[in-house]
């Protein structure tokens, strides 16, 4: 082993194999070393650092005359000793089929559904049609907040979700509820800090309001399950129950004073 | 301080993500913001429902904030199980006034340990409403919950602590032991309730109740993975020795005892109901494979063996819960679906689990006790009458080029859906057009181009249809090979109250009619190795060629000519 490890050969298989470890399965550990959140290193990204240390270790061993010409030897001697007639031959034979079945590999045809984007929270209109009157979504608040108590809202937004919202959305608030595995895309999450934490209230509204049908094109909306709840609750019942999304999570609504300070829209 | 935490608890867990919209969440923060400024109602608000929900909660009330919070809803805040959402579920959320719990590791009739109870809050109870609670609640909170659920019933507390029974360990599985679990399912008459095949359509399936009078079905023994109290083969030999307490599921403990069976048959039972269910849950595929048939005609019946040759896609459904009436009892929670075709003609084979042949007389009580409880919420009325088992196969009325697609339910006004409508009081099949669940229309006569064959047995439905890949009409779809083209499903099963909008349906899947291999699978990789084996050749043939020219000149080395 030792005697390898001294070679520039194997050195430079020491190197390729201990980089790719590392940026293949190590790197995912170092952003949790200082709190931050981490996620598989993509595939073309370990290739252009592989290529990236194969050329380091290229500039390394032709620095050198005499580390260059003891890289090549071995190599050199497959290529050419009569008693490695064997490994030769092997190798002649191995390396094309390895390439063969590569791009076999890749030309074959593979059945996958399309892929499909969709923006999770489109831009909001200026104002919407509720129930057959318009009502202005910009610098809309949610009117129950400054009227009776939040406790009394709380307990219909509570009941409001448990009959129509469970299903889907789960008892956790966190989209999953027992009909969730059957929709795609599947229910929102609300605990998630990228759904109602970002949102202001109308926008909420609106989106209970109208539901996957309300979605503009860039939302999907022939996929989205999300019903038109206009049809089912009233004004107030909305409100309550975003009230209780954002009680029950702990989560507090975006709010236009937000808005402003970056410019609004 | 305490309080916020105490109400806060849950939404600082981390909570696993369900999967399949990856892309769609790194494209969707189109309002990405900063950090938000603290706002201030809501802290107020959050203080003021804590003091309302549970005073200054102290580790005593814990289980009491906690239930009030996340269990009241479905469970009722008296624990009596009519919370608000309780007559949208059925089975219904469990009255713990009763003290009777299913899943048990204690004698039938005993009360459950608290390390029952535990399990149940953490994992939940599948093919139920009743989620896990592990990765919502803290381990406190969790406990705190089994102390509190107790004071619901003053059977708890009164005389000895509950004892686990010790089921030791499972036997090893054999053929011997299948067909001897095999002969006891006759023996102790498991086909009475669960069938023959054991998918629920016992005999007697269709009159099951459980203590509080609310029909309850049979379990289908060939989804495991949807058993209440679990699906492995210790899981199954537990419920067989406790009984499922409060359903008609009884403890076969006192035939144990009385001699009629041993331990070890009761292990060969287990072993054979988990034999009826496959080795793993299904997996969800988007996709569903048409295999293209080259050297052979395609099947004519729903049970040619050729089916048996060919990959089945599995589709889980759920209630249709978006447009009114709705319905929260579907009956048909998923479908197995298999796809072949020979360059002409398309055929589709769907199989699920269903205990009647709808409309069936002995089910007419069953299907007047859902109706009576699931159905009155909203809406109009069911169907009166005879009501028959309902499928359909829907695709766009044309295959999509961008990204959009008709509305997955049914379609709407400005994008219509293409269908294949089949019944179980009619043969064959209807091809349709729809603009919105309840709008589908019959194409005209001379353009129906579907055939189907559809066979009941054993609780189970299997049906195939068939359908030139193109066709002259230009109402239907034209389907193409070697792309994805978008699929969904809806399922009705008459006897249990399903018609209308009543319905369990799916969200759109893809279907892949797989295209003749190109020569170009076969011809690039021989190219490739012929290009890679030259090149290695050559390399060799210099460098030997060099090394003997080295060897003449040996003053010289090569690499400095």
């Amino acid at each position: 082993m030792g005697k390898y490890l001294k070679h520039p050969l194997g050195q430079s298989v020491a190197i390729l194999v201990a980089a790719y470890l590392l940026i293949k399965f190590g790197i995912v550990y170092l952003p949790p070393l200082v709190g931050l959140a981490s996620a598989p290193v993509p595939s073309s990204v370990v290739l252009q650092y592989m290529l990236t240390v194969i050329v380091g270790i290229f500039v390394w061993v032709s620095d050198n005359e005499e580390r260059w010409s003891k890289f090549k030897q071995p190599m050199h001697r497959v290529m050419v000793d009569p008693e490695r007639k064997m490994a030769r031959g092997v190798l002649l034979v191995a390396t094309p089929l390895l390439v063969a079945f590569v791009t076999f590999d890749r030309v074959r045809p593979s059945v996958s559904a399309p892929v499909s984007f969709r923006s999770i929270h489109p831009a909001p209109p200026g104002q919407i049609d509720f129930q057959g009157r318009t009502m202005r979504l910009t610098g809309l608040e949610n009117p129950l907040r400054s009227r009776g108590s939040l406790d009394e809202h709380y307990e219909v937004g509570k009941r409001i979700y448990y009959q129509n919202c469970l299903a889907c959305h789960g008892d956790g608030l966190a989209g999953l509820g027992y009909y969730a595995q059957g929709f795609n895309p599947v229910p929102l999450s609300f605990q998630d800090v990228g759904t109602i934490a970002q949102l202001t209230e109308s926008v909420v509204f609106w989106r209970i309001a109208k539901g996957g049908p309300g979605l503009p094109n860039e939302g999907a909306p022939w996929n989205s399950a999300m019903p038109a709840w206009e049809d089912f609750l009233s004004e107030d019942d909305i409100w309550a129950v975003i009230v209780f999304l954002y009680e029950q999570t702990g989560h507090s609504p975006r709010t236009w004073g937000d808005e402003g300070e970056e410019g609004g829209h | 301080m305490r309080l916020i935490e105490v109400i806060n608890g849950p939404t600082a867990c981390h909570l696993p993500p369900l999967g399949r919209s990856g892309i769609a969440s790194r494209f969707g923060r189109r309002h990405a913001v900063g950090p938000k400024p603290v706002f201030g109602a809501a802290v107020l608000a959050l203080f003021l429902l804590g003091a309302g929900a549970g005073g200054l909660a102290g580790q005593e009330d814990l289980g009491k904030v906690t239930y009030d919070r996340w269990c009241g809803g479905c469970h009722g805040v008296d624990g009596d199980g009519l919370g608000v959402a309780a007559e949208y579920m059925l089975p219904r959320p469990r009255d713990f006034t009763l003290a009777l719990y299913q899943i048990r590791t204690t004698a039938s009739g005993e009360l459950p340990t608290d390390a029952d109870i535990r399990h149940i809050i953490d994992v939940g109870m599948p093919n139920t409403t009743m989620p896990g609670w592990e990765n919502l609640l803290s381990e406190a909170e969790r406990d705190a919950l089994v102390e509190y659920l107790k004071t619901f019933s003053r059977f708890f507390g009164r005389g000895d602590v509950p004892q686990a029974i010790d089921f030791g360990r499972a036997t090893k599985v054999s053929e011997a032991v299948l067909t001897e679990g095999q002969e006891q399912y006759q023996a102790m008459e498991c086909f009475k309730c669960h069938g023959d095949f054991g998918r629920g359509d016992g005999a007697s399936a269709s009159t099951l109740e459980d203590d509080g009078s609310f029909p309850i079905r049979a379990a289908d023994l060939t989804e495991n993975w949807k058993f209440n109290g679990g699906g492995s083969v210790e899981d199954i030999f537990r419920r067989l020795r406790t009984g499922l307490d409060g359903t008609p599921m009884p403890s076969y403990q006192d035939v144990v005892d009385a001699g009629v069976i041993t331990e070890e048959q009761l292990w060969s039972l287990a072993h054979y109901v988990r034999s009826l269910a496959p080795e793993d849950a299904p997996g969800i595929d988007e996709v569903i494979r048409a295999e293209l048939i080259q050297d052979a005609a395609l099947p004519t019946t729903v049970d040619d063996p050729a089916w048996d040759a060919v990959g089945v896609s599995y589709i889980p459904l759920v209630g249709q819960i978006i447009v009114s009436p709705r319905w929260f009892d579907p009956r048909v929670d998923g479908l197995w679906v298999q796809a072949m075709h020979d360059g002409q003609e398309l055929a589709m084979r769907i199989r699920w689990s269903d205990p009647s042949q709808s409309p069936d007389p002995d089910w007419a009580e069953w299907k007047a006790l859902i109706i009576d409880l699931m159905a009155p919420k909203e809406g109009d009325p069911p169907e009166a009458g005879p009501t028959p088992d309902r499928l359909v196969v829907q695709f766009p009325k044309e295959i999509p080029t961008g990204l959009e697609r008709p509305y997955f339910l049914m379609g709407d006004q400005r994008n219509p859906v293409y269908q294949w409508q089949w019944r179980s009081d009619q043969s064959g099949a209807v091809e349709a057009e729809a603009r919105g669940l309840g709008t589908a229309t019959a194409l005209p006569s001379a353009e129906q181009a579907v055939t189907a064959s559809a066979a009941f047995a054993d609780g189970q439905w299997t049906l195939m249809l068939r359908r030139p890949i193109t066709t002259e009409s230009a109402s239907d779809l034209d389907f193409t090979t070697g792309e994805a083209i978008p699929v969904a499903f809806f399922a009705w099963d008459g006897d249990n109250g399903e018609s209308g909008t009543r319905a369990a349906i799916s969200s759109w899947y893809f279907v892949f009619l797989e295209e003749p291999t190109s020569a170009t699978v076969f011809i690039a990789p021989l190219a490739a190795f012929a290009i890679t084996g030259s090149l290695g050749l050559l390399v060799v043939g210099r460098a030997r060629k060099r090394e003997q020219e080295g060897v003449v000149t040996e003053d010289e080395p090569p690499d400095e000519e």
